[in-house]
């Protein structure tokens, strides 16, 4: 243990600050705003772009993909530079952090040139079909199916809050090759594009607003999908989920740190929630570093999970009450506008609160945390 | 930053459990001659909490918590014998007053070093009869809680919350009603896991506190408030959760927990509440 920062991490976090400084876009020219999560306006597709080639969009990659072969220490140290200059990664994150990073870990050479690298270039969009009207938490249970008959699959079914889908240009959609197997050995992954025939999406407003589109109802009739979209072997679809989820969820503390350190700012007071706040994003900031240490249990992600969603939605939920009545107004500012980051995190009160559930109830809800933690940790039985 | 600890921390963490558990029913002189031949009362703040981890994990009936971080900040030595410190501007509540060979004020003349016998501290009657905290009764004390006492707390009080936590895990495993044992229920799931994922927070910033003191980094005051505060907060989860998972076998004299509860609870009352620690941190 020891406070002294690693010099080689901090090199790399200075030398990006620089290329920041240097290359981040004016906010005159960032005046047009992402409207979902697989949107992403002209001059972000450009800014992704000069990130990729300057090897600082994904740096634990090689150059090739975006990267700079980066330890996870300075991955941790590039997210950070990222976050505290309010700066979002990418306006496509689950096509970046779970779809690209997937398909660069089980894609073939192939599937990496003709889908990987255009989405880390910004010049396709993506979305993640995983949950279905029927399988949420449990998402083995998926049912939409797909049946190879000569060099196709066929596929029928629905998907739902599959976010950005309608502005999405391909889908990694998770689907049932064999029926008979055991629940979790009959998944399979496939690229399906959205403009494929038999492919409906239909976007559907957030409590945010009827026209806040992100959530997607996406409808396969008959859909026909290219054996070679097939991503990673037939019937092992549930090991890709886990690497998928497991790419997004590994850092996703850096996030909810930053929402923290940004409320922190925002509702500056001198309450004792206040106090609790500044402890739970400092304890998560240890425990993130922490499990960058070797032999770490993979599991305490859901400590990180559980801990981080749970605490900035206490402390979303205080600032909002601290507000009384004035906490109703809506449309209104509550943080500082940041150019190159969403304004949802700067939303009115009421808003930044009923946001928070996204983080306790998204990739794996609270109650599905408690769970691992007791049976995979705890030990408890099934 | 580096949060993990090195092959040498790891060490002394097993040496410590192994020493401890093998140790548990000496008599209580043996203990501490134990601790003192092992050299754990000389240890640097780190390698302290890692100690104090382990003794709150055991409920340790000797004075070594007073003497590593109550006398020894203050007096910056080690005392003959055993030793505590008072530093509360009051000496209401001090931990081992009663049976500490040396005794340090914190005065308006600096600190003084009394002996313990001639204070004659008078022991005050307490909900757990294991705990030693005596009133001491001298003109001129100022306050001023060294940093290295409430990490020692905070870290003691990780310790028997962890405790704490195995003990009911270990009884909800085993206890049977409608046929299955009673952890395998939803509800009696999420409870140890609050209680699993309080004790990870406390025990960080615990661990932050024992290293911004071992490299008197500019943040330690407000580490060691963190600590303190996040170890009271953990003492309430797991003191509510592991009780009640605990069912009417918790309510009585004859068993383990009710030693545990005690002591966590005992630390979060001494040297200031997590709510007390909480405001001091906002202003």
């Amino acid at each position: 243990m020891r406070l002294a920062p690693d010099p080689e991490v901090e090199k790399f976090r200075a030398d990006f600050s620089a290329f920041l400084d240097a290359h981040l876009p004016a906010p005159e020219e960032a005046t047009v705003r992402s409207k979902s999560s697989a949107d992403i306006p002209d001059w972000a597709r450009r800014w992704q772009r000069k990130l990729f080639d300057a090897g600082w969009l994904l740096p634990a990659q090689p150059p090739e993909y975006g990267g700079r072969n980066a330890t996870l220490p300075q991955v941790v140290a590039h997210l950070e530079e990222l976050s505290r200059r309010r700066i979002y990664h990418s306006f496509n994150p689950q096509g970046l952090n779970i779809i690209a990073a997937s398909l660069l870990t089980f894609g073939t050479e192939e599937q990496k040139r003709e889908w990987a690298v255009p989405l880390l270039r910004a010049e396709i969009t993506a979305s993640l079909g995983m949950s279905e009207p029927g399988a949420g938490s449990d998402l083995a249970g998926l049912r939409t199916r797909a049946v190879l008959e000569g060099d196709h699959f066929i596929v029928n079914g629905q998907k739902v809050w599959t976010s950005g889908a309608h502005d999405a240009d391909v889908l990694l959609t998770f689907v049932r090759t064999d029926p008979e197997a055991p629940k979790h050995k009959g998944i399979s992954v496939l690229l399906i594009p959205t403009e494929s025939e038999g492919l409906v999406r239909r976007p559907f407003g957030s409590i945010a607003a009827p026209d806040d589109f992100d959530f997607n109802e996406v409808f396969f009739t008959d859909v026909h999908v290219p054996k070679e979209n097939l991503v990673g072997p037939l019937n092992e679809g549930w090991r890709v989920a886990n690497g998928s989820l497991g790419h997004e969820r590994t850092l996703l503390w850096v996030h909810y740190a930053e929402r923290m350190d940004a409320l922190i700012q925002d509702a500056a007071c001198d309450e004792e929630w206040h106090a609790t706040l500044q402890m739970d994003v400092q304890a998560l900031r240890l425990l993130g570093y922490r499990l960058l240490g070797p032999d770490r249990n993979p599991v305490e992600i859901s400590v990180l999970k559980l801990l981080g969603s749970e605490a900035a939605q206490s402390a979303e939920l205080h600032a909002l009450e601290q507000h009384g009545a004035e906490a109703l107004l809506h449309p209104v500012q509550t943080g500082p506008y940041t150019h190159m980051n969403l304004e949802t995190f700067n939303a009115s009160w009421f808003e930044r609160y009923a946001r928070s559930f996204g983080g306790t109830i998204a990739g794996g809800t609270s109650e599905i945390q408690r769970n691992i933690i007791a049976e995979r940790i705890l030990g408890l039985p099934r | 930053m580096e949060f993990e600890f090195d092959d040498e921390q790891r060490l002394l963490q097993r040496v410590v459990r192994e020493t401890v558990t093998k140790s548990r029913a000496l008599p209580e002189k043996q203990l501490w001659d134990t601790y003192l031949e092992l050299g754990w009362l000389d240890a640097p703040p780190l390698e302290l909490a890692i100690v104090l981890e382990e003794l709150g994990y055991a409920a340790d009936p000797t004075p070594f918590l007073a003497t590593a971080t109550w006398f020894a900040p203050l007096a910056g030595r080690l005392p003959r014998g055993s030793g505590t410190g008072v530093f509360d501007g009051e000496g209401k509540f001090v931990l081992d007053a009663d049976r500490a060979d040396e005794i340090a004020l914190l005065t308006s003349e600096g600190v003084v070093v009394r002996d313990g016998k001639e204070l004659a501290a008078e022991r005050l009657s307490v909900f757990d009869p294991t705990l030693h905290v005596a009133r001491v009764d001298v003109p001129d004390l100022v306050a001023g809680v060294p940093d290295l006492a409430l990490m020692g707390l905070a870290v003691s009080m990780v310790g028997s919350c962890r405790r704490i936590l195995d003990l009911v895990v270990a009884h909800v495993k085993q206890r049977h009603q409608f046929g299955v044992p009673i952890g395998s229920f939803q509800a009696v799931k999420h409870k140890a896991a609050d209680m699993y994922v309080a004790i990870e927070r406390a025990k960080v910033l615990a661990y932050f506190s024992a290293l911004t003191i071992a490299e008197d980094d500019p943040r330690r005051g407000r580490a060691a408030r963190m600590a303190k505060a996040a170890a009271g907060d953990c003492q309430r989860v797991c003191f509510q959760n592991g009780f009640q998972l605990f069912g009417a076998m918790g309510y009585t004299w004859e068993n383990e927990l009710q030693i545990h509860l005690k002591r966590a609870k005992a630390g979060d009352l001494l040297l200031g509440t997590a709510s007390e620690h909480r405001k001091a941190l906002l202003v």
